[in-house]
């Protein structure tokens, strides 16, 4: 117990077969492997990693990707303090389907999550530029727009797996940290029930104000 | 989009599969479910009988002979019910159901004769292809056992072409292989076609001599109680099964538990004609199987070979074209290739087949409604069966279902080693669905003590993980007893699943499903509507309740007309879209005009016009994003937007320029657009506040405005209204409005050409009221069209700019492009008929009946007058004072007889502005004399307030 321990649920979402799996596996074991037996619901894993003297707990659920099951996602993602949304550069659809994740995460799940944007497979694009479907500008555009995280990564060469992590673990909120965790999102809709009011509040007073 | 489109197409798909889960399944339905037999069985007649089963071999062995207490033969005679159906004759035995179970394909009869019999009326004996006799004797009346037989005789004639495929059929099972082999002693018999396992070996280490006293015991059953199409089940098969079936039997055993055996049989070569038929096609299915072939369990060697690769191919891409509904989920790669190791191919195909309809209904469908479903009925019993780790779980956070919808999606097979998941699998296909939920059960309450210590969904995976992976080990393992000890995690959980939660019956599952079942079907409902409303293109005008209402009317049509027309696209045709357009759009509603020749040409060029606009992808087919977006331009508030959208709806090759066809269609849109208001159908807002200025004026002049001016203005009922006037007029507007425009159009597209038209202008000027003038203008009007069409002279191209001049020219439709066309688009309501524009009529008798509107107007009206004298200061305060007594006095009314002192102020005050009263209610002209000061006085005052400033 020298190290504080902080634990950060994360899940990946993103179309089928982008390299949601492979990046886990590159990050959890430094390891690829081509076949993998597609995830059925969601696998869970966890890596631990020191950031500044504070250990990270990384709960990783990495979830099917194909789109019938995005109606089982929210089990996932609900109360997830993180989360990697993954597209391939080289398939224009699998950024159209990032936007739509983007967009869901921010209506329906924890409202202070982190969003990573993740575009792997950029090792294609080493051998042969003109591969690139998606250009940066517009994933880095997306990012600025919906104050997301950004980064291009290979889970194949390992090319910024580490980094999105470190980048995450960095954005959290490291003390006090486990004990918000412990009651999950059920703290965070305490915090904006008490935001909601105040504002309310305020309004109230500067209309009792203005009388 | 396009996958969720689909997935809300299947909406009506779903309903009949809830109804398929009511308890109010028919006897038919419940007599397959439980038979495991075709769709297209029924039962044609059933009847009370014994039946004895006398196979060639069984009896005649020494040591199978069953001694009675004398030390004579015995041969077993079953008491039950014999059913009827098309292709099958199936027995119960009345004492539990399951002590003799003869599913018998007729296809195997060889031949039925009459037999004598001493104790029954009527006998018949059976004699199969096999060499077995089935002695039925029938219990009952004799004419009830003759029409039985007639109609066992009409399906034996039916079956006359399908027993000529038995052989070969009978000869792809290995049961009829063992015993050829070994009773027929058949030298250089080909052993039918095996699963990969055969080649790749079978998963787990087999006992070699347990594996073959275990096909040994399969043998004595097949010689006793016979095989494949025509056998029976009984307690000894359930055992048989529940040891684990050996891995070479394991196939036939599902195949047969399943029923896909009497589908592999009713559909010879439907699996090489799918996949022949479909050769070379692609699909959004076909792709996801490429991308999961390799990644199917991949750990078994067959899967890392090109052979077992390319069977797992072939089977999941002919599922996904037989039953597109489905195509292709992930999970199915792993359930085929489980199959696949134990049966060929085309076994596996059509056991998946079953699989997926009977076993798990709804868990590979596009919305996985049968996963959410029954992983809610799972939670349903863990609550109820286990209420402590329920508590747990529950006040822990832990989702339930994180951990065990692998379970179920995948059977078992992820999440267990394979020689152990296909143990499940035997249980699974012989007892049905209850299976999964029973081992999932006993899965919790084996590892109870150590759930109960996991914090999180982390933890607790992580203790059923290590679980499933230690099944092979002692599940006592410091027990003193060496045979305790013996036991295995897997045998401690197989008992606890099939003793402990055998209370988990079919009938259970059923009724849970048939419980949740509506939740879980709103829930997906409102889940596919909120992702497909998230994912529609930016709007700038239409409102999400609009939206949300779109998309509900946009399918309701969609699937309405699906219905009646039995198509299967989730896309809108242009039939569907002229409906569609009528529940929103005054115009576009179904009327009497439709009988119209000339009118319906114009609706429907219009609409298509419209239709052809708005197809993005030029498939002849709306999506709902398409419509989404039409509509969103359409209701553009801004006048010049819509004037641009309606003029390139005409300028199809988008030059910027129309010809003079085009002109002369847009001309005839326009015509069709404003018919409703052309006909008196609706009122525009000119017409309207006409009319309400014409009743205010009325009301003005009649009433005593100071009496209106503060309280409630009621309508006088002497005030009628002319409707047939404002209709005349309106429609006139509206026709010369036509005629203008295409005047117009003509005449600023080439100004020089204008010479001996020019007469044809005053047109527009002219109000003649006559019903001739009116027939004569429009006969002339009918000439412009005639002769700008025909003559060859006239200018013929108009721009942009020219046409939103010609439509600014003129009031009415100016107003129709601002504001008509667009309030005539009722987003908001759908499917109601009526709209922000009333019927003229009902217009008039809300009008009458609450007088608001146009009480408003009159309020409006004497305001202005009111307003001009509040500004003169004075007359606004005596106004006030006087109003306050007014409403003074008819209290004083109440308690007249109260003469209390307090009162005696209000008193002199009523009597010093009594005056006021008489004044304003008699000297009207004063008043409105008095309305023309007020401008001067208001500036002066103005001056005032300024000086005041300054100072």
């Amino acid at each position: 117990m020298s190290n504080p321990i902080t634990s950060i649920k994360l899940v990946l979402l993103g179309e089928a077969a982008v390299g949601k799996s492979s990046i886990v596996l590159r990050f959890v074991s430094n390891d690829f492997s081509e076949n993998k037996e597609p995830t059925i619901g969601a696998a869970f894993l966890t890596q631990r990693v020191n950031i500044n003297d504070h250990t990270v707990k990384f709960e990783i659920w990495d979830t099917a990707g194909q789109e019938r099951f995005a109606s089982l996602a929210p089990m996932y993602y609900r109360n997830a303090q993180a989360a990697l949304v993954v597209y391939d550069v080289t398939k224009p659809q699998s950024f159209i389907k990032a936007r739509h994740w983007v967009k869901e995460l921010h209506e329906q799940a924890n409202k202070n999550i982190i969003i990573a944007l993740v575009g792997n497979k950029v090792d294609i694009l080493e051998e042969n530029e003109e591969e690139r479907k998606v250009e940066r500008e517009e994933a880095e555009k997306l990012a600025d727009e919906e104050g997301l995280l950004f980064f291009e990564t290979s889970a194949k060469t390992g090319t910024n797996i580490s980094e999105v992590f470190l980048g995450i673990g960095e954005k959290i909120p490291l003390k006090g940290l486990e004990n918000e965790h412990a009651n999950g999102g059920l703290n965070v809709t305490e915090d904006q029930r008490v935001n909601l009011a105040n504002t309310a509040n305020a309004s109230e007073n500067a209309s009792a104000c203005s009388c | 989009m396009s996958f969720f489109s689909s997935i809300r197409q299947k909406a009506p798909f779903l309903e009949r599969i809830a109804e398929s889960f009511t308890p109010t399944m028919s006897r038919d339905e419940k007599f397959r479910l439980q038979y495991k037999l075709p769709n297209e069985e029924h039962i044609v007649d059933d009847t009370n009988t014994d039946i004895t089963f006398t196979t060639p071999y069984g009896p005649h062995r020494k040591d199978e002979k069953r001694i009675n207490d004398n030390g004579a033969q015995v041969t077993y005679v079953f008491s039950g019910k014999l059913f009827l159906t098309p292709h099958f004759l199936v027995f119960r035995d009345a004492f539990d159901q399951n002590s003799c179970v003869l599913i018998l394909n007729i296809s195997t009869i060889k031949r039925v004769e009459r037999s004598p019999s001493q104790s029954y009326a009527f006998a018949l004996l059976v004699t199969l292809y096999s060499g077995t006799q089935l002695l039925i004797q029938f219990i009952g009346l004799r004419n009830r056992s003759e029409q039985f037989c007639e109609k066992l005789k009409e399906m034996l004639k039916h079956n006359i072409p399908n027993a000529k495929r038995l052989p070969e059929f009978v000869e792809s099972c290995y049961s009829d292989f063992l015993i050829q082999k070994n009773i027929l002693r058949k030298k250089d018999i080909i052993a039918p076609k095996a699963g990969l396992g055969q080649h790749f070996k079978y998963p787990g280490q087999p006992d070699i001599s347990k594996e073959k006293a275990k096909l040994r015991l399969w043998f004595e059953y097949y010689k006793e109680n016979g095989e494949n199409l025509a056998i029976i089940q009984n307690h000894t098969f359930q055992k048989l099964v529940r040891i684990g079936v050996p891995s070479r039997m394991r196939g036939e055993i599902w195949e047969l538990c399943s029923g896909s055996m009497y589908l592999r049989f009713a559909n010879p070569g439907e699996y090489g004609r799918l996949l022949e038929d479909n050769k070379g096609k692609t699909s959004q299915a076909i792709d996801e199987i490429e991308k999961d072939l390799k990644r199917s369990l991949p750990e078994y060697s067959a899967y890392q070979a090109p052979q077992g690769i390319q069977r797992l191919r072939n089977v999941l891409t002919a599922y996904s074209w037989k039953n597109p509904d489905v195509g292709y989920c992930q999970a199915m790669n792993i359930v085929c290739a489980g199959l696949l190791i134990y049966m060929s191919e085309e076994q596996a195909f059509w056991c998946l087949s079953n699989l997926c309809d009977i076993y798990a209904p709804g868990y590979y469908s596009k919305t996985m409604y049968g996963t959410l479903l029954d992983q809610r009925v799972f939670e349903a019993f863990v609550e109820d069966r286990m209420p402590v780790l329920n508590d747990y779980i529950v006040e822990h956070d832990i989702q339930l279902s994180v951990v065990s919808l692998p379970w179920f999606l995948s059977l078992f097979y992820t999440s267990m080693p394979l020689e152990y998941a296909v143990r499940i699998m035997d249980i699974f296909f012989m007892n049905g669905p209850k299976t999964l939920f029973q081992v999932a059960l006993a899965v919790l309450k084996v590892n109870g003590d150590d759930i109960l210590q996991a914090d999180d969904d982390g933890m607790f995976i992580a203790i059923v993980k290590h679980y499933f992976q230690t099944l092979h080990e002692s599940a006592h393992p410091d027990s003193p007893d060496s045979k305790y000890r013996q036991i295995t995690k897997f045998q401690e959980l197989l008992v606890t699943a099939f003793k402990e939660f055998s209370v988990i019956t079919e009938d259970m599952v059923i009724h849970e499903r048939n419980k949740y079942k509506k939740t879980i079907f709103e829930n997906i409902e409102t889940f596919v509507k909120k992702t497909q409303l998230r994912r529609m293109p930016k709007t700038f005008i239409l409102s999400d309740k609009e939206l949300s209402n779109i998309y509900d009317v946009f399918y309701q049509s969609v699937e309405t007309h699906k219905i009646s027309l039995g198509t299967g696209s989730s896309n809108m045709t242009f039939d569907v879209f002229v409906q569609f357009m009528g529940k929103f759009c005054d115009w576009a509603k179904p009327s009497r005009d439709d009988n119209d020749q000339v009118y319906k040409t114009q609706k429907q060029t219009f609409l298509r016009k419209l239709f052809n606009n708005w197809d993005s992808s030029k498939l002849g087919e709306l999506t709902v994003n398409d419509v989404v977006l039409g509509l969103d331009r359409m209701t553009s508030p801004d006048l010049l937007e819509a004037m641009n959208y309606f003029f390139s709806l005409y300028d199809e090759d988008n030059d910027g320029q129309l010809q003079k066809d085009d002109v002369l269609q847009m001309s005839e849109g326009l015509l069709f657009l404003t018919t409703p208001w052309k006909t008196g159908k609706f009122v525009d807002l000119l017409t309207k506040k006409a009319i309400e200025d014409d009743i205010a004026d009325e009301i003005v002049k009649e009433t005593s405005i100071g009496q209106q001016a503060s309280g409630e203005i009621e309508l006088p009922s002497g005030v009628t209204i002319d409707e047939e006037k404002y209709k005349a007029r309106q429609s006139e507007r509206y026709l010369t409005a036509a005629s203008s425009f295409l005047q117009r159009c003509f005449e600023y597209a080439e100004p020089l050409q204008l010479d001996k038209e020019v007469d044809l202008l005053d047109l527009s000027d002219d109000e003649g009221k006559s019903d001739e003038a009116k027939q004569a203008k429009k006969k002339k009007f009918a000439s412009i069209v005639a002769n700008a069409a025909l003559d060859p002279t006239r200018p013929t191209v108009i721009d942009l700019a020219t046409f939103r001049m010609v439509i600014l020219a003129d009031e009415t439709y100016e107003l129709f492009f601002s504001t008509t066309l667009r309030k005539s688009i009722h987003l908001e309501e759908g499917a109601d008929d009526s709209g922000n524009n009333q019927v003229l009529k009902s217009m008039f008798d809300g009008i009458i009946a609450d007088g608001r509107r146009v009480a408003e107007r009159v309020r409006r009206r004497v305001d202005s007058v009111a307003t001009n004298k509040s500004r003169a200061g004075s007359i606004e305060t005596s106004t006030t004072t006087e109003s306050i007594h007014t409403s003074e006095t008819n209290n004083k009314m109440v308690d007249l007889d109260d003469f209390t002192t307090d009162h005696l102020e209000e008193h002199e005050e009523l009597l010093q502005n009594s005056w006021l009263d008489v004044d304003e209610t008699t000297d009207q002209s004063a008043r409105q004399e008095r309305k023309i000061e007020p401008m001067s006085s208001s500036l002066s005052e103005k001056e005032q307030d300024l000086i005041e400033f300054e100072a």
